[in-house]
């Protein structure tokens, strides 16, 4: 009987924690994979199952968790996310802030070649390579010719990368940028093996083809179980990087996730369920685990302008965004740490002040339900003639628990909307193609309101999932790229968002906080901003005793 | 056991006819199973236990004082006999009695109509294989072969790309599954029953092929494809649970039982009773199909006991 069989699985599985649970307090022996004698490994719940290990492509938040440490790029992050030289010891700009030079140290790709500045410059030609189709591109337009080169109307070679000599890599950029050594640090910017890439072509990024400069490189990777990666002796800096070995699990399951955390299955996951939080901070649950923190990010909600119809109308979008109950979501749902948005951009941008809501920001919830429909009906929906929506939701913790409370706001307006649950990775390619009516999102990381904003630009592409095109938004972000003053710069900004806000298209629900739960014996995980985590810098409180062999 | 073989169906005029008029005031082979199947405390509570639930679950969602999908904002997590919410309510504040009520109906509705599709394309397939038997046969197995090499999660997923996302559709896609096994079980029935006297009897008389299947073939085999059928309702409850887990079943805020259980499992230290409650209705709902398929197979197939 094949058919039963599954679901019987899925039945054992769905009663599992409660035979744990009834079986008193005899602790369940700790499944962790054998790890070589005197070695350190580190089991590690990364929240998704990546959709490639390639630098220049990695995409998702849980996809940068793993590939971060393959590569050093011209400069890297401390443990806590601050910028601190990588390859490259030091860097200066010109006076105009147009042209950046970076020296590079000695350094060894993981095969033995050596790394030069080359490499670094076809690592950024690979980035904006349109066939390498990178889904983060979009972010480093700064650098100069580089949006006509990934849309294919200009050569590679016209790239303002270049390298006067193998120790220098010069980057030329089309207005001043002064996050450039901020973001050098990020996946996308780092080096591609040249020699490796011409060998194996796409299929390089393979764990068994992988050549790399960082302190881990992948071991394995097999689908829907794991991503084994392993210290590379080649590093530079390899005397320091403590843990040998580091896997990653697919947990999108957080709450079976965060069991295996407390059995010692797993040393760390990087989700938490909103609701289990208070939860988990209880003395007699692993208050010593929970790692809550501020985090410059967004969830939002993204209409899709290009195929649904009804949704070209900014009435009927902004009936629906300020028909959304973010109070309750945030602080009776989650109570969690997120905060309710107003605005399309998450407090805490540098230098940027965040002025920009929207107009119904502060009305109570009955007055935006009653203009919601009344603007529904302007629009030609009414009891007879409701609008029917899908709502696209990833099937991760939080989007699960706020989207029927949406669909709940929705229907108190006389919205119909049906949820569909996707699996996070499969969420992600669906909005990229277009491929839903509204959609659960999320956004994080960079400080710099342009990070967020560029989304929306009628010309990002596939990051603009729902089609937003407003030429006064892109003629005002262009203003931004080529202003000189900070003040002007910020004020450009802040027009944009406003004009994000007022069209709609998009509804902000809540800034996002990081939810770790990390096991207090694993040291080297500083909270931070970005919820960055390097892997070189975890180890273990008790390595010495776990080397010694008893681990 | 000659001429009171079980083959011997109620309506059949070959054999049944003649004993009827023999006896002033018989007793069918039905009414023993039936007798039979009433001296089965088990099977007796597992119908009017069963029966409970199903009225339960075509009425109770139309009294309940809350509706299965309103939120209630000020009423999250509530726990049983607190408030007006009976056994609670779940993180949206949604009242839990209502929800299990309206999951209880679903679920049931999956495993009866998905059974009953599988019922019907089961037994004609498997009685025309079995009856005509040859290169027809031959054919008509393989291609239950090669649908039983198709993975089930993959041939729901191709039907979802295919007809697009449908409640309907869960129905069909489980019942196409499940119609395989007994598209076997009444094969190798037929094989066995063509071979018996009245069949012959039959053909000799002149009753054309299709009429002998339907008059003669099919009453004949109710009996291990009833068996067969209670046992089907629950792996196919399980199966939407499997499927409404993946996304692929039912969507909120609609549930099943399977969604409440693996919902309330997540939950199960903060809010227990979101678990308890689901799991009693499923586990007993599951026992007692179990308790009647056991019973009736014991029933109207007293060899096997």
């Amino acid at each position: 009987m094949k058919t039963s069989r599954l679901p019987l699985i899925a039945m054992l599985a769905a009663c599992a924690p409660l035979l744990a649970a009834c079986g008193g307090g005899g602790e369940q022996k700790a499944l962790r994979p054998p790890c070589p004698a005197g070695r350190l490994c580190l089991e590690y719940g990364n929240s998704g199952e990546p959709t490639t290990l390639d630098p220049q492509k990695a995409n998702a938040s849980w996809e940068f968790g793993i590939v971060s440490d393959f590569m050093v790029g011209l400069t890297d992050n401390d443990a806590a996310a601050k910028t601190i030289p990588g390859m490259a010891t030091h860097w200066e700009q010109s006076p105009d802030g147009l042209v950046w030079t970076f020296h590079l140290r000695d350094g060894q790709w993981s095969d033995g070649t050596p790394v030069t500045a080359a490499d670094f410059v076809f690592g950024l030609q690979r980035l904006f390579d349109p066939k390498t189709a990178s889904g983060q591109a979009a972010q480093f337009y700064a650098i100069k010719n580089s949006r006509a080169v990934n849309g294919g109307k200009l050569p590679l070679s016209a790239l303002g990368v270049t390298a006067p000599d193998a120790h220098t890599v010069r980057i030329e950029l089309e207005h001043p940028w002064p996050i450039l050594a901020d973001n050098a640090a990020a996946p996308p910017m780092s080096p591609s093996p040249r020699h490796v890439v011409a060998k194996w072509g796409d299929a390089w990024s393979q764990p068994a083809h992988f050549v790399g400069n960082g302190p881990y490189l992948p071991k394995s990777w097999t689908l829907g179980d794991k991503v084994v990666v392993e210290k590379n002796p080649r590093y530079f800096d390899a005397a320091k990087v403590c843990l040998d070995r580091i896997s990653f699990y697919p947990t999108t399951d957080a709450v079976s996730a965060e069991r295996r955390v407390k059995r010692g299955e797993l040393d760390l996951n990087t989700v938490v369920q909103s609701n289990r939080v208070n939860f988990l901070r209880r003395p007699d649950q692993m208050p010593g685990y929970v790692r809550v923190y501020p985090y410059v990010g967004a969830v939002f909600l993204t209409f899709n302008l290009k195929s649904v119809p009804a949704l070209r109308d900014v009435r009927v979008r902004q009936a629906l965004s300020m028909a959304i109950d973010r109070d309750f979501i945030v602080n009776k749902l989650f109570r969690g740490g997120q905060k309710p948005a107003y605005s399309f951009l998450p407090p805490g941008m540098l230098d940027y002040d965040g002025r920009a809501r929207t107009y119904w920001a502060t009305w109570p919830l009955e007055r935006r339900q009653a203009e919601a429909r009344r603007l529904l009906a302007a629009a030609g929906y009414g009891p007879k003639h409701p609008l029917k929506l899908e709502i696209r939701h990833r099937n991760t913790a939080d989007p699960t628990l706020y989207t029927p409370a949406v669909q709940a706001d929705w229907r108190s307006i006389g919205v119909k909307a049906q949820l569909l649950s996707t699996e996070v990775q499969i969420a992600y390619q669906s909005y990229e193609a277009g491929d839903f009516e509204v959609a659960d999102a999320g956004w994080g990381g960079g400080s710099d309101a342009m990070g967020f904003l560029f989304l929306q630009r009628s010309d990002t592409g596939s990051q603009n999932y729902g089609g937003y095109k407003n030429l006064r938004y892109d003629a005002l972000l262009d203003a931004a790229d080529h202003e000189r003053d900070l003040k002007r710069r910020m004020a450009y900004l802040g027009q944009a968002e406003q004009i994000v806000l007022d069209d709609a298209p998009i509804a902000p629900v809540y800034t996002i906080a990081s939810k770790n739960l990390v096991n207090p014996n694993v040291t080297g995980w500083v909270d931070n901003n970005f919820d960055t985590h390097k892997l070189r810098f975890l180890c273990f409180r008790d390595a010495a005793q776990r080397r010694a062999g008893r681990g | 056991m000659s001429a009171f073989g079980p083959e011997l169906a109620p309506g059949s005029r070959t054999g049944a006819a003649t004993m009827r008029s023999a006896a002033v005031k018989g007793r069918s082979l039905w009414d023993d199973a039936r007798r039979r199947l009433f001296r089965n405390r088990a099977a007796l509570v597992s119908v009017i236990v069963l029966g409970l639930l199903v009225v339960a679950a075509i009425v109770g969602p139309y009294l309940t004082p809350y509706p299965y999908d309103q939120v209630n904002k000020n009423d999250v997590w509530v726990g049983p006999l607190s408030g007006d919410h009976l056994i609670g309510t779940d993180s949206l504040g949604r009242d839990l009695l209502a929800r299990l009520l309206i999951g209880l109906r679903v679920s049931l509705a999956v495993g009866v109509v998905a059974t009953f599709v599988s019922l019907v394309i089961g037994v004609a397939w498997g009685a025309v294989a079995g009856y005509v038997g040859g290169r027809l046969d031959e054919l008509m197995m393989r291609i239950v072969d090669i649908l039983y090499s198709l993975p089930f999660i993959f041939f729901v997923i191709l039907l979802m790309v295919t007809f697009g996302r449908n409640f309907i559709l869960m129905f069909v896609a489980i019942g196409a599954v499940e119609w395989l096994t007994m598209a076997r079980i009444v094969r190798g029935q037929t094989l066995s029953l063509k071979q018996k006297e009245f069949v012959e009897a039959a053909r000799a008389a002149g009753v054309k092929p299709a009429g002998i299947v339907a008059r003669h073939i099919v009453p004949n085999l109710l009996g291990p494809v009833v068996v067969y059928v209670t046992l089907t309702i629950p792996a196919v409850i399980l199966a939407e649970s499997f499927l409404s887990f993946l996304g692929l079943g039912v969507q909120e805020p609609l549930t099943s039982l399977g969604t409440l259980i693996s919902k309330g499992a997540q939950d199960m230290e903060l809010a227990p009773w979101l678990l308890i409650f689901p799991s009693i209705v499923m586990v007993v709902t599951l026992m007692c199909f179990n308790f009647i398929g056991d019973g009736l197979r014991d029933a109207i197939d007293p060899k096997d006991r």
